[in-house]
């Protein structure tokens, strides 16, 4: 397992029972879940998703009337507007309220009696409800009345201490801002910390989810994205490289490339399981020699993949058709299209349904076309080959053999680092090229890298029509 | 051998061995409230006095308190026949049930307090001396 996967924090041995939160992919994140009995800071901006985070964890466990889940507001929202808006997640369940989940106003007490309330509320709530959550919202709210930064942190010691002694699960949440952690006395004795953000990339807006501590338990390290739906937060878990290294020679087999003359410049295709960067400048022929690479495969009776951001799925169905003639029935039901408007959507969903189209239907083949419109979604580049190597280590490891596009033209994928990166990571690549020769434009391709294979050095004249493209014998 | 003393008005009496003043008063609370009379030791040597002194139905020790610790404790109570009746549950932060059953303890239970948990272990703890009692009264 890489560094990443396996996150920060997790001694040998150590196991802690854990808490679903109600999300599966979050769960996955943080390793099975929320320890029990231990203290943890949801944190972020107002509007950022913490409340419906720790609702929906609430709800996950609220299955034991002796235990219930308790739900305390403070100084921030109201505690009719915050059940209001609850009712439109589908994890609301009215049968569960006044039962296994109570929500109690304590904001009244506190703005009374000040920061000395906190201490007596726990231990009464815990003498008589005998807890298994308790979440306090905003306790933030709750530091903003401390007297001084020596109050707060006597108060939070007997706190921490009296929670630490009893078996119950505590979600503060708050408005906390980053500087806060190295100063606030809560995120001392925190156990698990989890960040909601929210960052505008182009003209929307992306959120994130970041575990900051969980001690004494791995997690998956980074930014995962997220959005938040009906049915609670959707979880994009960052993409990371698979448990097992992959080897490109694990299969023996070749995968051929559906264009006539090029298996024969790789000694029979390319090794099944590569991933092979197809670039070239707009109109050199990528998206066509990407729909020869599939129907090959249909031809074959594999299950294939294509993955396109600007064609929807009736225009590229059409392509399909006038490339590889008319698919019978057989062959169409093993063709996938995925359509994404790399504009509306982040990489974080695209990849999530990449890999459960994969999962779903045994996929042996599978284009990306193109990589600018992924760099686009990712917002940068970088963060885009972060991506594009995971996926490749896991197409390896799942014996999918991968051909993604790559337009030479846009200022985003053009610079030399760029090139560096996506070269590192691939297999194989083939550059197409379009340029004027003695008067008449010419098309050409170039395998530059066919790893393990004794390829063909030389450029070798191409030819496109209706039935795609196809290598022109002894000329250039 | 000193048969364990019983409240005057017939409760069962609990010796609490910790220095946590939360897990005292945690305990003392749910303990009280399922009917037993709860008294407190904050070090072991205090409670081996104490013990011997009251000699309650059960002691309930975490193992790391001062002076003698919680597993010292419970081998001294067991090896006295002025206490060795008392029930011991040693009730500690450290995941140390087989070094607790070495030690001559009765029951084991890691923190932190689950009050259901604790009463439940507690009665049958009870329950189970006194049935040890009436055979020994039996068989004399």
């Amino acid at each position: 397992m890489s560094d990443e996967a396996k996150g920060a924090g997790g001694p040998a041995g150590a196991s802690f029972a854990r808490l679903p939160t109600g999300n599966r992919e979050l769960d996955d994140i943080l390793q099975g879940g929320i320890p029990e009995n231990s203290i943890n800071i949801i944190m972020g901006e107002p509007g950022s998703g913490k409340t419906t985070l720790a609702e929906e964890f609430m709800f996950a466990n609220a299955n034991d009337e002796r235990r219930p889940i308790l739900y305390l507001t403070t100084l921030s929202e109201p505690l009719d507007k915050v059940i209001k808006y609850l009712q439109q997640f589908r994890f609301f369940d009215v049968e569960k309220m006044g039962r296994t989940v109570l929500y109690e106003a304590f904001g009244d007490e506190l703005a009374e009696k000040g920061l000395g309330a906190l201490l007596p509320k726990l231990k009464d709530v815990i003498k008589t409800l005998s807890p298994k959550i308790i979440v306090i919202d905003s306790f933030k709210a709750i530091h903003d009345l401390a007297t001084s930064p020596q109050e707060m942190r006597l108060v939070l010691h007997e706190v921490a201490g009296l929670l630490a002694a009893y078996n119950t699960t505590v979600v503060l949440v708050g408005e906390y801002r980053h500087e806060d952690i190295a100063t606030f006395p809560e995120f001392a004795v925190a156990d698990g910390i989890i960040e909601l953000a929210r960052n505008a990339l182009g003209t929307r807006d992306e959120r994130y989810l970041r575990v900051f501590k969980l001690r004494g338990s791995a997690y998956r390290q980074g930014f995962h994205a997220f959005e938040i739906a009906a049915a609670g937060l959707q979880v994009y878990p960052r993409l990371v490289s698979p448990v097992e290294a992959a080897s490109y020679k694990r299969d023996a087999s070749r995968t051929p490339s559906g264009v006539p003359g090029l298996d024969p410049m790789l000694q029979g295709g390319f090794w099944t399981g590569s991933a092979t960067l197809l670039a070239g400048s707009t109109g050199s022929g990528k998206t066509t020699m990407g729909i020869q690479f599939i129907v090959e495969g249909l031809r074959r009776g594999e299950r294939c993949l294509f993955v396109n951001f600007q064609e929807n799925p009736t225009q590229l169905a059409h392509q399909f058709e006038q490339i590889g003639g008319k698919l019978d029935n057989d062959a169409r039901s093993r063709l996938e299209l995925l359509y994404y408007s790399a504009v509306e959507l982040s990489i974080d969903r695209i990849v999530v349904s990449i890999f459960q189209a994969l999962r779903r239907n045994t996929i042996r083949r599978v284009v990306i076309d193109a990589l600018g419109d992924l760099a686009m979604a990712a917002g940068d580049a970088k963060r885009m080959h972060d991506y594009l190597y995971a996926m490749v280590q896991h197409f390896a490891v799942m014996g999918v053999s991968s051909l993604l596009t790559l337009e030479t033209d846009p200022p985003i994928m053009a610079s030399d680092e760029n090139h560096g990166r996506l070269s590192h990571m691939s297999d194989n690549i083939v550059f197409l090229d379009v340029r004027p020769h003695k008067g008449i434009v010419v098309r050409s391709l170039r395998i530059a890298k066919a790893r393990g294979i004794a390829h063909d050095l030389q450029s070798r004249e191409i030819e496109i029509d209706a039935r795609g493209v196809r290598i022109v014998e002894g000329r250039l | 051998m000193s048969a364990p003393n019983s409240s005057e008005n017939g409760k069962a009496i609990i010796l609490v061995v910790d220095r946590d003043p939360h897990v005292r008063e945690l305990e003392s609370h749910f303990l009280n409230q399922a009917g037993y009379v709860v008294e407190f030791e904050q070090n072991g040597e205090s409670a081996l006095e104490q013990a011997r002194r009251i000699v309650p139905d059960i002691i309930i020790t975490e193992i790391l308190v001062p002076a003698l610790d919680g597993l010292s404790l419970c081998r001294q109570l067991k090896a006295d026949p002025r206490t060795r009746e008392i029930a011991v549950l040693v009730f500690s932060i450290l995941a140390a049930a087989g070094r607790a059953k070495e030690a001559g303890a009765d029951a084991f239970l890691l923190k932190p307090l689950a009050e259901h948990t604790l009463v439940n272990t507690v009665r049958q703890l009870l329950e189970a001396r006194t049935a040890r009692l009436r055979r020994t009264q039996h068989e004399r």
